[in-house]
């Protein structure tokens, strides 16, 4: 050490209020939060004003959120207005006319009704959103947990089928409906959808069921807990968050699905809500005002369920069973 | 009250690259409170889950009263385990969690909640009984598994390092609780942990195991005093026992430089049954005292102090002897580094092993 500096150091330094530093502080001196600095306005200010670099960063977020948002904005605009002032451009908001009509008439519309193609789409995303949750983590839990032969080759078939789109399986699935009998009918349908879902389904449960530890299935075990009451009573319960996102995903996909029921429904009555929508057109002209809320209905549902279920995500049941 | 025995025990992992266990011979008594100890690494958790039905032995045999067990289940055999990190079943309440065994053995609803309720007030965690487990602290935790394990009456109850996730004083607590536990309940028990100070204090008897295989079972004052062989000798005690590389002369171990110690009587008998060659002469630090000038006595050894760290309640002097590091532990001291020191101890406390490492008896 130099000789001045313990003079710098060991000098009790001052403070505002006058009294100096003490070495022991008694225990209810302690503030419940950090003490706020006294600064005045003109460096708080300064503090909050953000610097050229980041104001061009917010700039390029905002520019990117803006043009992300605007389709949609005019989507749900045209729902709420006459056929007019669609046409005269729908961000011209003065004078502007808001009206339930489009939806009244989109719900029944002649030749297809949106109200019975939700339904219709409804009987189809449910069955098909359920056996896939269930099949899954039949499927997933031997994955993640057992030996058996031919595992990884089985594993690696499941991502191979993943990998192929949804065309390739198209003709080969409208042939075998066909000859059993299923064509145009629901349950041809819901079997494709499921058999199409499974595979990512099953990657998705395994991987999460691989974090649950060990440990639990085999305090179960000793608790004298059979395999298959291991599933039933501790995988199933601890993988509520991974089933609810499966059943978000899979729902939004078989409920926007366009492609199958295309190939595999031929019935008019038996349309499903993606299907129907190309037909609001119209034949003279387009019909804005009802495509636009025909889509907005079919939009809602989805957007319905995962604000229902959004607070089983937030579930800390992965932190509960890591700690 | 079980009593369970080994018998050329061994377990091999990955088609018999690992050697997890190998050969394991060991009885425990019925009511025994028997601990396994040993590093991490050692096998002393594969034992236990060889025991539990958790693992199936590639070789031997387990036996729980004479009857063979080893492809029975876990709830076949009526094993409880308690786990390190507790598992704890993270979407049930305290109360579900305990019930849980007694549900899957189809016990009637009543009788169940008489039972949860008795055991969770013999654990002090009656209030807990509706929280869940994210919500309880480490001592909770650890008495709420407890609790599920003891809740099924089992014959064997197992613990698998139970005390490493609490912090010095609750596991300080924990530890005399668990021995109490033990005692009310009579229940053989078998207790895995790589720590000596629980091992020693809690043990009827303590099984030191090393590389997957058994070193010395014995009570834990014997492991003390008469260590088998050189590694269980370092493994136990705080700092652990000093072993002096030397070779036996006539009626004498020479040091080298540092001198060499004339032993009429060791704790083993007299020298004459010693074989010639290289031994090892073990001495526990608290049976070594330092003195600054050279005593009468000839069993001392000269050193020069390398290093002093006052602890409060002791002081551990370590020596350089030759080329080897002594430690004493000693009350108090007032030698510092390189003062040349003289060490000695009581012919009674020293202890030789041959070179195999094997204590000489």
């Amino acid at each position: 050490m130099t000789n001045d500096e313990p003079h710098t150091s060991r000098e009790p330094t001052a403070k505002s209020d006058g009294g100096a530093t003490e070495q022991y502080i008694p225990l209810d001196a302690v503030p419940e939060s950090a003490p706020r600095p006294d600064l005045d306005w003109g460096t708080r200010i300064a503090a909050a004003v953000p610097s050229m670099p980041r104001l061009l960063k917010y700039a390029i977020a905002i520019a990117v959120a803006v043009l992300w948002i605007v389709p949609f904005l005019g989507l749900f605009m045209a729902s709420f207005r006459p056929l007019g002032e669609i046409l005269a451009g729908w961000w011209h908001v003065e004078g502007m006319t808001i009206t339930f009509e489009n939806y009244r008439r989109a719900w029944s519309y002649q030749t297809a009704p949106m109200g019975r193609a939700l339904f219709n789409t409804l009987v189809v995303t449910v069955p098909a959103v359920l056996v896939v949750m269930l099949l899954g983590a039949m499927a997933a839990y031997p994955f993640a947990r057992f030996e058996f032969p031919l595992k990884t080759m089985l594993f690696f078939f499941i991502l191979l089928v993943m990998a192929a789109p949804p065309e390739l399986v198209a003709m080969g699935n409208y042939n075998t409906l066909r000859e059993i009998g299923l064509f145009d009918s629901y349950m041809g349908l819901i079997l494709v959808h499921i058999g199409w879902g499974l595979g990512w389904v099953v990657l998705f449960l395994r991987n999460y069921l691989l974090g649950i530890p060990e440990e639990l299935e085999e305090a179960a075990r000793i608790d004298g807990a059979s395999r298959y009451q291991i599933f039933r009573t501790i995988i199933l319960p601890l993988s509520t968050p991974a089933l609810v996102s499966v059943a978000v995903i899979q729902f939004t996909w078989v409920w926007n699905a366009f492609f199958f029921p295309l190939v595999f429904m031929r019935s008019p009555e038996l349309y499903l809500a993606p299907q129907v929508l190309p037909l609001m057109t119209g034949r003279i002209q387009v019909e804005w005002g009802l495509v636009a809320a025909g889509s907005v209905m079919t939009m809602a549902v989805p957007v319905f369920l995962f604000l229902m279920l959004e607070r089983y995500y937030k579930q800390g049941m992965v932190a509960a069973v890591t700690d | 009250m079980t009593q369970v025995s080994m018998e050329n025990v061994s377990k091999y992992f990955d088609d018999g690259e690992t050697v997890a266990n190998y050969r394991l011979n060991l009885e425990v008594e019925e009511g025994e409170f028997l601990v396994f100890l040993g590093p991490s690494g050692c096998g002393k958790t594969t034992a236990l889950r060889l025991i539990a039905g958790l693992e199936e032995p590639s070789e031997g045999a387990i036996y729980f009263d004479g009857q063979r067990v080893d492809r029975w289940s876990p709830s076949d055999r009526n094993v409880a385990m308690v786990f390190q990190n507790y598992a704890l079943y993270p979407h049930m309440s305290v109360a579900e969690n305990v019930a849980y065994p007694l549900k899957i053995q189809g016990v009637p609803p009543d009788d169940r909640d008489q039972r949860i309720e008795e055991v969770l007030r013999f654990l002090h965690i009656e209030a807990q009984a509706s929280k869940s487990p994210a919500e309880l602290s480490g001592g909770q935790r650890q008495r709420v598994a407890l609790a599920r394990a003891i809740v099924r009456e089992p014959s064997v109850f197992l613990l698998d390092e139970p005390l490493s996730n609490l912090d010095a004083k609750l596991r300080q607590e924990m530890r005399s609780e668990l021995k109490r536990l033990q005692d009310e309940l009579e229940i053989t028990t078998i207790y895995v942990t790589h720590n000596q100070e629980e091992a020693m204090s809690m043990a009827d008897r303590v099984v030191v195991m090393n590389r997957g295989t058994i070193r010395q079972i014995a009570p834990p004052e014997e492991l003390y005093s008469r260590p088998r062989t050189e590694w269980v000798a370092r493994f136990i005690g705080s700092p652990p026992m000093n072993l002096l590389r030397g070779t036996r002369q006539n009626g004498s171990i020479a040091f080298g430089e540092a001198g060499s110690v004339d032993i009429g009587e060791t704790t083993v008998g007299g020298l004459e049954t010693v074989p010639r060659g290289d031994v090892s002469l073990g001495v526990r630090p608290e049976d070594i005292s330092i003195a600054t000038e050279r005593p009468a006595s000839t069993t001392a050894i000269a050193g020069t102090v390398d290093t002093v760290e006052p602890l409060g309640e002791y002081t551990v002097v370590n020596v350089a002897v030759g080329d080897q590091i002594v430690n004493a532990k000693v009350p108090t001291t007032s030698v510092e580094r390189d003062d040349p020191v003289y060490l000695t101890f009581d012919d009674a406390d020293a202890y030789l092993y041959d070179e195999n490492g094997e204590l000489l008896t």
